[in-house]
C-alpha cells in the first residue's frame, strides 16, 4: 500500500518533500532528477489502480511541480446544481401538494373510513408502529372458519357497552358553505348559478299556475255568458264539468 | 403500476365495508343475526386472503416509516409528501448556492494565483485545460 502511495507521488526515496512541495504546489523546488535510463514510475502504474480511488495525477504531469493533483470530477454527475424536482418530473406532485393547503387531519385523506381515525393510535393501541414493533403472533395463512370454530363467535344479545360503540361515530363534519350563505344575508349576492336560479323559476311557475287557471276560468265563463245556450252561473259550472 | 394499487384499494375498501357491517351487527346483537355474523366473519377472512394476494404484486414498494408516524398521530400522510418535497427543494437550493459560490471562488482563486504564480498556473492550465466556469 505504501509502495503504491509513494509511486503515485513520484517519491521512490524515503525522504518526504519539505516546504511548499509538501503542500502539493511547489514552485521553488523541482522534483528530484531521474536517472536517464529509468522511465517515470507513474507511467508503469497499471490503469486499474485508478479504480481504487480518484486518479491523483495524469501520467504526463509526472515531472510537473504539482503534487496531489487530482482529476477534475466528471461533469455529467447529477448534483444539487440541477433542479432535482424538475429532473425527476415531480413538478406535478410539487404543485399538487405545495401549491395549495393540504388538510391536516387523517379523516380528510380517508373520508370514507368509519370511526374516529383522527385520534392518536397510541391511545387505543391501534398504531401502525405497534404493528411493526410488536407484530401479532399468527400463522402464515388465513383459513375460513368451520362450523365448530364459529361456535366461538356466539354473542350475547343486546347493545354493546358505550365504550365499544365508538367505531360507528363519525367525527362532526363542517357545515357546508351553502348553509353559511343563508346565515349571512348581508353578504354580497353571488352570481346566479343554475342551481340557484332553478328553484326560483319553478316557484314562479307554481305561483303563476293558479293565476293562469283563474284567467282560463274567467275566459271560459265569459265565453259561456256570450254563448247562446248560457243558462247562468250554476249551469256554466255543470257545462265546464261536462267538458272535462 | 396504478392497477396494482387500484386492486389493493378495492380489496381494502371491501374489507373496511365488511368490517363496518360486522360492527353494526355486533353493536346490537340479536339471536337471528348469528347467521349473518358467521357469514361476515368468513367474508373477513376471504378479504384478508385477497389482501394477502396483493402483497406479491407490491413487494417492490417501499413505504417510509415516517409516514406511519403521521398516520398514528391522526395526520394526513400527504403532509409528509408535502414536507418532503419542500425539504428537498430547500436543500437543492442550498446545495446549488454552495456550488455556485465555490465555482466563483475557484475562478477567482485561479485568476489571482495566475497573477502571483503565472508560470505555475500556465502549467496547471496545461494539465487541466482552461476550466469552464460551470
Amino acid at each position: 500500500m505504501t509502495e503504491i502511495f509513494s509511486t503515485l507521488f513520484g517519491q521512490n526515496d524515503a525522504q518526504p518533500p519539505t516546504g511548499p512541495a509538501a503542500m502539493g504546489f511547489a514552485p521553488g523546488k523541482p522534483p528530484p532528477p531521474m536517472p536517464p535510463n529509468q522511465a517515470p514510475v507513474a507511467a508503469q502504474i497499471p490503469a486499474q489502480h485508478g479504480d481504487e480511488g480518484p486518479t491523483l495525477r495524469k501520467p504526463g504531469a509526472m515531472n510537473e511541480p504539482f503534487y496531489l493533483l487530482r482529476e477534475l470530477p466528471v461533469g455529467n454527475d447529477l448534483t444539487g446544481n440541477t433542479n432535482l424536482i424538475t429532473h425527476y418530473n415531480l413538478e406535478h406532485a410539487y404543485n399538487k401538494f405545495c401549491g395549495k393547503k393540504v388538510k391536516e387531519k387523517l379523516s380528510n385523506f380517508l373520508p370514507e373510513l368509519p370511526g374516529m381515525i383522527d385520534c392518536p393510535g397510541a391511545q387505543d393501541g391501534s398504531s401502525l408502529r405497534s404493528l411493526i414493533e410488536k407484530n401479532p403472533v399468527c400463522g402464515n395463512s388465513f383459513s375460513p372458519l368451520t362450523g365448530a370454530l364459529l361456535t366461538g363467535f356466539r354473542l350475547h344479545t343486546g347493545p354493546l357497552p358505550e365504550q365499544y360503540r365508538l367505531m360507528h361515530i363519525q367525527p362532526p363534519k363542517k357545515k357546508s358553505k351553502h348553509k353559511h350563505r343563508h346565515h349571512r344575508p348581508q353578504d354580497p349576492l353571488p352570481p346566479e348559478t343554475p342551481s340557484d336560479s332553478d328553484p326560483k323559476k319553478k316557484k314562479k311557475k307554481r305561483d303563476d299556475d293558479p293565476d293562469r287557471k283563474k284567467k282560463k276560468k274567467d275566459k271560459k265563463k265569459k265565453k259561456n255568458r256570450h254563448s247562446p245556450d248560457h243558462p247562468g252561473l250554476p249551469g256554466s259550472q255543470t257545462n265546464s264539468n261536462s267538458l272535462r | 403500476m396504478a392497477e396494482k394499487f387500484d386492486n389493493l384499494e378495492e380489496h381494502l375498501e371491501k374489507f373496511v365495508e365488511n368490517i363496518r357491517q360486522l360492527g353494526i351487527i355486533v353493536s346490537d346483537f340479536q339471536p337471528s343475526s348469528q347467521t349473518g355474523l358467521n357469514q361476515k366473519l368468513n367474508f373477513m377472512i376471504t378479504g384478508l386472503q385477497d389482501i394477502e394476494k396483493c402483497r406479491q404484486q407490491l413487494h417492490d414498494i417501499n413505504v417510509p416509516l415516517e409516514v406511519f408516524e403521521y398516520i398514528d398521530q391522526g395526520r394526513n400522510p400527504q403532509l409528509y409528501t408535502k414536507e418532503c418535497l419542500e425539504r428537498a427543494l430547500a436543500k437543492n437550493e442550498q446545495v446549488k448556492g454552495k456550488i455556485d459560490t465555490l465555482t466563483k471562488f475557484k475562478s477567482l482563486l485561479i485568476s489571482e494565483l495566475g497573477k502571483v504564480f503565472p508560470e505555475e498556473m500556465a502549467k496547471y492550465k496545461a494539465i487541466h485545460g482552461d476550466d469552464p466556469p460551470s
